[in-house]
């Protein structure tokens, strides 16, 4: 026996055409104890974009990724998504709006218990009518999307990483959403594999007219999909946009800080280690 | 599992209760205690134990490992209640399952008893069976299923809190896992203690 899909109130909803806002952060501040991981982060994305938001480890991007999807409540300041701002909304309003977007998790979060063709049904089956037979021909629809036809009855432990973050992708389609958020969708992969996620991303969104969002630190695969880019800053720079601007402004700009990072060089003003007499004081104490 | 340690606590009962009952010559009370003690008290609280060990770590444990591996957040994403979809039928089925199990480890233990007295002990069947089946009044078997309802409801709800509570990766489930073990047994106890005293001192 099926279960019956649990009803959302959908509500009035507005269709965004390419250009319109469908994303903006206002002075967003995230403090984990007496750190601030996002400090006054703002900026919009518009419908039909690849937004991608890059920075080195520990910058706050999926913390950032984390409060765009509702996951996480920010210290202060604002999101709007489909012109809602989400920070203020209980967890039912907030269904309303999951429903709109898809996220591709970093590791896929696959269910471990259920096979590949049910990952991909689960949302098809818990929030839409459609025929149980018309399910499975979407499910196998999506999965020749990312290039894993015949993978339906496979358990997610019997696929390599790789196939596991496309099945992700493919899960997180499985309702066309009209934003699709993808946290690290490359990372780990070979250049052959990255090129491959690089154009199902682009092939899920760009052609059906809608919006990604992309967090990465992966160059290449960064320039090749971006329209635009935000460069987060750690260090002294923590939580703080760096950079923002389309591909081309960001190879163009000057900053030392953005260019260390999108060049991958070790010396720069990115710290990793301490200056030397920092470190003589470290070690000695202060006398 | 189930049935080979309520076949030993029906084999323990009657022998224990042999070498004293004997001294006072009152061997005949041996059925009657052994189901008593086994419908309003041993059977619920041992098959809720075994039951702890099988399916309330198992519960944490899974739950643990889908937190970990950001299946939960995955269907919070996906604008569905992990409640609905992994709590309630985890605690639907152990509210259904324990007190069947609860009346099945009674009946095996029952025979346990049998065994020895009608072994050992010189007894008919018809007489075991008589006595074992005609002492208890109907309350005692009721007494002993609710509790097996309320351990339910401990087992499970202490499972699902601790696995969905997971924080630090496979370390953390290991200890959520044993937390898990730990806090049930110790609750039922607790619990066990306060029903017995509520159904046969207070009411």
């Amino acid at each position: 026996m099926r279960e019956a899909p649990r009803k959302i109130a959908s509500g009035p909803k507005k269709i965004f055409k390419a250009g319109e806002v469908i994303l903006e952060v206002r002075d967003l501040v995230q403090v984990f104890g007496d750190r601030r991981v996002l400090d006054n982060i703002s900026f919009q994305v518009r419908a039909g974009e690849t937004f991608v938001i890059m920075g080195g480890s520990g910058c706050g991007k999926t913390t950032l990724l984390r409060c765009l999807i509702g996951a996480q409540k920010p210290t202060s300041g604002s999101i709007h998504l489909f012109g809602e701002d989400i920070t203020r909304m209980d967890p039912f309003e907030m269904d309303r709006i999951r429903l709109r977007f898809g996220m591709n998790f970093q590791f896929g979060a696959l269910f471990q218990s259920m096979t590949v063709g049910e990952n991909i049904a689960l949302p098809l089956r818990q929030h839409s009518d459609v025929d149980p037979s018309l399910i499975e021909m979407i499910v196998k629809m999506k999965l020749e999307l990312v290039g894993l036809t015949g993978f339906e009855n496979f358990m997610p432990s019997e696929l390599s990483g790789g196939m596991r973050k496309r099945v992700g992708l493919a899960r997180a389609m499985a309702l066309d959403p009209e934003i699709l958020f993808s946290d690290e969708p490359t990372s780990g992969l070979d250049p052959v594999m990255t090129a491959v996620v690089d154009q199902l991303t682009l092939d899920g969104t760009r052609k059906i007219g809608a919006t990604a969002v992309v967090v990465s630190h992966d160059m290449t695969s960064v320039f090749r999909i971006a329209t635009r880019i935000l460069m987060l800053g750690n260090g002294p720079r923590q939580g703080q946009v760096v950079a923002e601007g389309t591909p081309e402004e960001i190879r163009k700009n000057p900053d030392p800080f953005l260019q260390q990072f999108v060049r991958g060089e070790a010396d720069g003003p990115i710290p990793l280690r301490m200056a030397q007499d920092e470190y003589l004081k470290h070690l000695l104490g202060d006398g | 599992m189930a049935s080979l340690v309520a076949l030993s606590v029906g084999f323990i009962l009657a022998m224990q209760a042999s070498t004293e009952l004997g001294k006072l010559g009152a061997n005949a009370f041996i059925p009657d205690l052994v189901s008593l003690s086994l419908l309003r008290e041993l059977g619920p609280l041992l098959i809720a134990i075994i039951v702890v060990g099988r399916s309330g770590s198992a519960v944490a444990a899974e739950l643990g490992t889908m937190k970990v591996n950001e299946e939960i957040e995955a269907l919070k994403v996906m604008a569905i209640s992990p409640t609905r979809i992994l709590v309630v039928p985890r605690y639907l089925a152990l509210m259904i399952m324990l007190p069947i199990l609860t009346v099945f480890g009674n009946c095996v233990g029952l025979a346990g008893g049998w065994a020895v007295c009608v072994g050992t002990l010189d007894m008919t069947s018809s007489f075991y069976i008589t006595h074992a089946v005609q002492r208890p009044e109907l309350w005692d078997l009721y007494s002993g299923l609710i509790k097996s309802v309320v351990f339910a409801h401990l087992i499970i709800t202490i499972a699902c809190y601790q696995g969905l509570g997971v924080t630090g990766g496979a370390e953390g489930v290991g200890r959520a896992t044993t937390a898990s073990v730990v806090y049930s047994i110790l609750w039922i106890i607790i619990a066990d203690a306060a029903l017995t005293g509520l159904f046969f001192f207070v009411l």
